[in-house]
């Protein structure tokens, strides 16, 4: 889980950085931790963390493992375990989360939802560990 | 047995020295072998692919970034290079400028050069593919206007800058790692300072209708052209003190 003073430290060696110049347009998916600074129009996954920078404009479902959100979302959120919403967001979409902080300030325009246990554990779940929990 | 290939601007006299110096401390080493002088040679890809098939355990590139180049290139994708893959290793004794490939396995100058030869210590690199070429260290474009396409999403550059495409890196002073072997390449865009990106790909679509991709700092190509990795190509002798783990 993040806190104060670890919550960067997830993203030091963070795998892709997208930069305040750059539009990427599409699918995005990573495998590794991601910060996005730019712009982003589609889809953002990754199995690892998510940070979204400050001057960030992300129009996109986006879903990841911890998140920190601090700039502009269009769309819906799904983030297993922590998200963290800093006081310079605007969320305009649904929020899905195991754990949540909101920081004063932030703007959020859409429907709250906690995870359930059954569908985080679901989630952490490999492919053939889940056809074998579904048949149960 | 070693072959060492001369590059032709060996020749110059003001290389004598630096030659006599290197051919002293290999026989020292016991590392003496066959002199090949592209200088005097027409056929340089027939003379490389003659050396492999008799046999030669070593080819060492004795020059530039040129030299390894022309060596690579008159192996890879030809009947020889099945052999040369599995038989013959590169090594390289760097002599002036322009030798950033050197740089990036950890060769500064010709006389640890020859303390890395005996060493010894090989490992498989990646080459970068783009087009027909094949290439070690980077390619290059201005950032402004370029798109890049990966997989399934694109990215637009919006400012001043330049994107590196890099197998191998050769500035240790940039803020990023890349592996040779991993058979990815790295991706790193710089506009303003502290506006970095940074990402990895196996192959991706380059398109600037203003500006050329800068292969190697020496070739230049048009856009659009796909840029690709193939893994494990060459089995080069490093040093220590090489940018990459």
């Amino acid at each position: 889980m993040f806190n104060k003073d670890n919550q960067l430290e997830k993203f030091k060696d963070a795998e892709t950085i997208i930069g305040a110049s750059i539009k990427v347009k599409g699918n995005f998916q990573g495998q590794g931790s991601i910060i996005i600074e730019g712009s982003l129009e589609g889809s953002l996954k990754t199995d690892a963390n998510l940070f979204i920078g400050d001057r960030a404009k992300v129009t996109a479902n986006i879903e990841s493992k911890d998140a920190i959100v601090n700039g502009e979302v269009r769309g819906n959120i799904k983030s297993k375990n922590y998200l963290a919403i800093g006081g310079t967001a605007k969320i305009f979409g649904d929020i899905q989360y195991g754990e949540i902080s909101v920081a004063k300030g932030a703007i959020i325009n859409g429907q709250l939802m906690m995870l359930s246990e059954e569908h985080k554990r679901n989630d952490k779940l490999k492919p053939e560990e889940k056809a074998v929990a579904t048949d149960k | 047995m070693h072959v060492y290939i001369y590059d032709d601007y060996l020749n110059k006299s003001k290389y004598n020295k630096t030659i006599n110096r290197i051919e002293i401390r290999l026989t020292d080493l016991g590392l003496n072998g066959k002199i090949i002088r592209l200088g005097g040679i027409k056929n340089i890809k027939g003379t490389i692919q003659n050396e492999i098939k008799l046999g030669a355990k070593t080819i060492v590139a004795v020059g530039n970034n040129q030299t390894i180049n022309k060596i690579i290139g008159a192996v890879i994708d030809t009947d020889i290079y099945s052999d040369f893959q599995k038989k013959t290793i590169l090594g390289i004794i760097p002599v002036g400028g322009d030798n950033s490939i050197a740089a990036s396995f950890g060769i500064k100058n010709e006389e640890e050069a020859c303390n890395i030869l005996l060493a010894r210590r090989v490992e498989k690199i990646d080459l970068g593919i783009v087009g027909q070429y094949y290439f070690l260290n980077q390619a290059t474009i201005q950032s402004l206007g370029t798109i890049l396409e990966i997989d399934d999403y694109s990215l637009e550059i919006i400012k001043r800058g330049e994107v590196s495409i890099i197998n191998l890196l050769s500035d240790k002073n940039q803020s990023i790692k890349s592996n040779p072997h991993d058979g990815k390449l790295d991706i790193y865009i710089k506009t303003k300072r502290k506006d970095q990106t940074y990402l990895s790909a196996k192959k991706l679509l380059i398109t600037n209708p203003n500006n050329k991709l800068l292969v190697d700092g020496v070739i230049e190509m048009a856009t659009p052209i796909e840029v690709g990795i193939s893994k494990d190509r060459v089995n080069v002798i490093v040093g220590k003190d090489r940018m990459f783990e």
